[in-house]
C-alpha cells in the first residue's frame, strides 16, 4: 500500500516544491480508479534538489524494475544527471518527474494547479483541465478509460455548479 | 507505450466519447460528495483490499 500521508509529509517537512499529478491527482478530483503510486512533478532548481534528496533519503529510494544489483546512489548528482525517476521507497512507489508530456516542467505546470490540504499538508495538485491534457498527451492505451472518467467528472462538476 | 501515434485527434476523441458511456456516474457522484482527504483514504483502503485479494489468490491458486 502506498503511504500517501507519509510521502506528502516527508516532502513537506523539507519544503520540497512539487505538484501531484497522475492517478493520485485523479483521485483528488473524484476518480474512483485504483492507483498504486504517487506521481509528482518536482522543481529541478538546485535549491529544490537538495531538500528532495534529504526528504526521501530515510525511505531508501531505489529504481523500480532496475536489474538486481544495479548500483543506484540517491544523491543530488543522480537527480541532476537524470530527469524522471520511477522509485520504490519504504513508503511505497513514487514517480518523480522532472518533465511531463503535455505539461512541461514544474515552472510551466505550476500555473495550472490548485492547493489541496490533505493529511495536514498543503500541496499543489494539478487542476482537472490540465490533468486531462496530460493524460491525453501521454497517449497511453491504459489512460483512455481514465480520460473518459475525468471528462465525466468535469461534466458532473459542471452540473453541480449550475444547480 | 504510446497509443496509435498517427491516430487523428477526431478518432481519439471518438473513442473517449464512446468510453464515457460506460463510466459509472453513480460512483463519480458519490466520490464528489467526499473531501479530497476522504477520497485518498478510500484509495488507500482500496489498495489494501486489492493487496489482500492478491495474497488470498496466491494462497489459493499459487503464485
Amino acid at each position: 500500500m502506498t503511504d500517501f500521508p507519509g510521502l506528502l509529509q516527508a516532502l513537506q517537512r523539507e519544503h520540497v516544491s512539487f505538484i501531484v499529478i497522475g492517478g493520485a491527482a485523479a483521485t483528488a478530483h473524484g476518480s474512483p480508479r485504483l492507483t498504486l503510486d504517487l506521481d509528482v512533478v518536482y522543481d529541478r532548481h538546485p535549491e529544490n534538489v537538495e531538500p528532495l534528496v534529504s526528504a526521501l533519503r530515510p525511505f531508501k529510494p531505489t529504481l523500480r524494475d532496475a536489474p538486481e544489483g544495479l548500483p543506484f546512489v540517491w544523491d543530488e548528482r543522480t537527480i541532476r544527471s537524470g530527469l524522471n525517476f520511477t522509485l520504490s521507497t519504504s513508503l511505497g512507489a513514487l514517480d518523480l518527474l522532472g518533465e511531463v508530456a503535455g505539461g512541461g516542467r514544474y515552472e510551466d505546470l505550476v500555473k495550472e494547479t490548485e492547493t489541496i490540504r490533505v493529511f495536514g499538508v498543503d500541496c499543489l495538485c494539478v487542476n482537472l483541465e490540465a490533468l486531462i491534457r496530460l493524460k491525453r498527451a501521454a497517449g497511453r492505451r491504459k489512460d483512455l478509460e481514465a480520460i473518459a472518467e475525468l471528462e465525466v467528472i468535469r461534466e458532473e462538476r459542471d452540473k453541480t455548479e449550475l444547480r | 507505450m504510446r497509443l496509435l501515434p498517427e491516430l487523428p485527434k477526431a478518432d481519439f476523441d471518438r473513442y473517449i466519447e464512446e468510453m464515457k458511456k460506460d463510466v459509472d456516474r453513480t460512483l463519480i457522484r458519490e466520490n464528489l460528495k467526499l473531501t479530497v482527504e476522504e477520497r485518498l483514504v478510500a484509495l488507500m483502503a482500496l489498495q489494501e483490499f486489492a493487496e489482500e485479494l492478491r495474497r488470498a489468490g496466491r494462497a489459493a491458486f499459487g503464485p
